[in-house]
């Protein structure tokens, strides 16, 4: 049921297993396959393998923050690599890093030439580079997209940075010069926190964050892209359940990448997401993924395109049981009372803003005329 | 022992034991430990001679250095040296001394050992030689550019964009009259670099004062010569070397006559050797991916020796901006951390 096809490639789903250590190598990129992702990409590969510093992962309750660099295997060895990774099937994405368009266009010859079946070129590592992304610059995107597309007859997707001020211009670039989807977004250059007593950030340098953290920018990132650009879009940033898989692919993603919750929840996470969306669009009576891509993308408007509602907060169900008074306290507007059991919402002093709806834990508001 | 014998022993085909032979990095890491392991026990040596004869391979390449005492020529050896390794090459080291006669000879001697591929570092032959070579059915490959060649399989780096990247950050910094010291060596890339700083100088309404650039030879002694005739003139705001080396010379040459760097002038050079690091004040420099361009040159050279076509054999490498003391930029702005 959840069979995709994606820049021409069959998929048996549509959750690809990210770019990420997980990844690092053919044994660990089959893993990933067995568990039940509808396609891999590698860890980054790049021109001359670096040493990784350590510690360089750190995790809290809502996401991680990493400096772990690119692959530790060199373009040679990735040839071994790929055989073990497809022994058994499957779809590989190569990815690549690197700061010329000749220098992708050998790796990405070289991945072709081996099996990867598309390339992901990652032009949006926010770790050893500088201040300003590669993907923050269109013109240097559109060379190098240009560069590998010429250089292989695979698809090329490349992977774009929350770190720009305007990705629909990236991803404009990416398609003029022939690329045939990007993935959005990569880490979010971030500190994920400081040790007080010790006076010391989480990790000794800048690193890229990820998981839930980055989960509502990435959304807006994959929106963005889809109403303004018609290209593939691969969503990633901070997915660990179907539902939010189904979020991105209503934005626009025709498929998902994970990274961040294999990396915290091990490789089973896979087949949760792939079976928690096959329950949902079973029991909403949905049998093709395409067919959910992009759905919600005519409720996000643009300011303009806004009606002014005259909605109001009522309160349904009353008595409210619930022993907290969060919807009285947080009130901006002072329009929300309680007389013990009983919430009251002044309708000439709520200006509907919605937040009491969010808010309350019994969920008893809710907006209405 | 023979190679049957040895597959056997180590349970897996005689094509694979070949394999780990001739091709180790297509051989996965454990069967590899383990067929070797077997072959060491055995004390198993192919025979070289008939290996040679049964691929027409000598499995060996040459490399040829302008000059042993440079670190980052080393460095880019170490490169190539690499990726033979995992091919199962050897390579020939031939160190020319920056002689142009010295640097055919041993191209000959190469030849005559029946390398299967030689890369150039920074060569003084120009098309006409390299055609030559080819004749011989030799694989070539060049790394930078000495003389102008553009259609050789290489690996060079933007120079001209390094330089001009270097002139703008000069600019952006307050200076205005920028000297440049132009290395006689990689003579081309130092042409690639003047062009750089008369592009963005022009780009910036400035116009290039030809008193302030002067030629030199690629060294410390070049570099504090001729910042001393420069200085003798009209002291600049700062002056941008082809190479870290005539810059060193260029600070020892300023602190001699009195003059402190950066404060009275701004130095950046070209290259980010080892050292640059270390002087002080620390040098301001555009730096080259030395043992990338040694990496690249070896995959491209393999890649003609298992008989790719030479089309799309060449690499353009991005040089990266290292900002340090020696130009007086106190911010850190745009600088990789």
């Amino acid at each position: 049921m959840l069979k995709t096809n994606f820049l021409g490639i069959e998929l048996n789903n549509p959750v690809i297993v990210a770019a990420g250590p997980w990844n690092m190598d053919g044994a660990n990129l089959h893993d990933s396959i067995a568990a039940g992702a509808g396609a891999v990409v590698t860890e980054s590969i790049v021109s001359d393998t670096m040493i990784d510093v350590g510690p360089r992962i750190a995790c809290d309750e809502n996401g991680a923050q990493n400096i772990r660099l690119y692959s530790d295997i060199q373009i040679e060895g990735w040839e071994r690599e790929m055989e073990i990774a497809k022994s058994d099937g499957g779809v590989v994405i190569g990815s690549i890093s690197a700061h010329s368009p000749s220098e992708l266009a050998y790796l990405a010859s070289k991945l072709e030439k081996y099996g990867a079946d598309a390339i992901e070129l990652s032009v949006s590592n926010p770790m050893l580079e500088s201040l300003e992304v590669v993907a923050s610059h269109a013109d240097v995107i559109y060379e190098m997209t240009k560069a590998v597309v010429s250089a292989v007859r695979i698809p090329v997707m490349v992977k774009l940075s929350q770190n720009t001020t305007n990705i629909s211009k990236v991803a404009k670039a990416v398609k003029e010069a022939g690329g045939s989807g990007v993935s959005a977004i990569n880490t979010v250059r971030g500190i994920l926190g400081v040790d007080l007593e010790q006076a010391r950030p989480m990790l000794s340098t800048y690193g890229g964050v990820s998981g839930d953290y980055i989960r509502p920018m990435a959304l807006a990132s994959v929106a963005t892209i889809a109403q303004t650009v018609d290209i593939p879009i691969s969503g990633i940033g901070g997915i660990s359940s179907g539902r939010h898989a189904l979020e991105f692919m209503m934005l626009g993603a025709s498929t998902v990448q994970v990274g961040t919750a294999v990396m915290l929840q091990g490789k089973k996470v896979i087949r949760t997401i792939v079976d928690e969306m096959q329950e949902w669009m079973e029991a909403n009576g949905e049998k093709d993924p395409q067919k959910i891509c992009g759905r919600a993308l005519s409720n996000l408007k643009s300011f303009d395109e806004m009606r002014y509602e005259p909605f109001v907060s009522t309160v349904i169900g009353v008595p409210c049981e619930e022993h907290c008074d969060r919807c009285v306290e947080t009130c901006m507007y002072k329009a929300i009372a309680k007389a013990g059991k009983t919430v009251h919402v002044d309708r000439t002093n709520c200006t509907g803003c919605g937040l009491c709806t969010f808010i309350c834990p019994a969920k008893k508001l809710s907006l209405g005329l | 022992m023979n190679i049957k014998q040895i597959a056997k022993a180590a349970g897996v085909s005689v094509a694979t034991v070949s394999r780990v032979m001739n091709h180790p990095e297509t051989v996965a890491p454990k069967t590899r430990e383990k067929i070797e392991r077997v072959m060491k026990e055995a004390e198993y040596k192919p025979n070289w001679f008939a290996q040679g004869l049964n691929f027409n391979k000598t499995k060996t390449i040459g490399i040829v250095i302008p000059h042993m005492l440079h670190s980052s020529y080393m460095e880019i050896a170490g490169g190539v040296e690499e990726v033979a390794r995992m091919k199962g090459y050897i390579t020939f080291m031939c160190n020319v001394e920056k002689d142009k006669k010295m640097e055919r000879e041993y191209i000959s001697q190469l030849i005559m050992r029946r390398v299967d591929g030689i890369i150039l570092m920074f060569s003084s032959l120009d098309e006409q030689h390299l055609a030559q070579i080819d004749s011989e059915k030799v694989p070539v490959v060049l790394i930078g550019e000495n003389q102008e060649n553009s259609k050789a399989c290489s690996v060079k780096v933007d120079c001209r964009d390094g330089a001009g990247e270097m002139i703008a950050h000069l600019l952006e910094v307050g200076h205005r009259s920028i000297g440049f010291l132009c290395g006689s060596d990689p003579q081309q890339e130092a042409k690639e670099m003047l062009t750089g700083y008369r592009n963005i100088l022009k780009a910036s309404g400035l116009k290039a004062d030809e008193d302030m650039i002067l030629r030199t030879e690629n060294s410390i002694e070049g570099g504090y010569i001729s910042t001393k005739k420069l200085i003798a003139t009209k002291l600049p705001d700062a002056i941008f070397a082809t190479s870290d080396e005539i810059a060193y010379g260029a600070i020892d040459a300023l602190k001699d006559s009195g003059y402190k760097v950066p404060d009275d002038v701004a130095i950046a050079g070209f290259g980010n050797n080892r050292m640059s690091n270390l002087i002080e004040p620390k040098l301001t420099t555009v730096e080259l991916p030395f043992r990338k361009m040694g990496i690249y040159a070896a995959r491209i050279l393999f890649d003609l020796i298992d008989g790719e076509s030479r089309d799309d054999k060449q690499i353009l490498l991005r040089p990266r901006m290292r900002i340090r003391k020696s130009c007086g930029h106190k911010e850190r702005i745009g600088e990789m951390f």
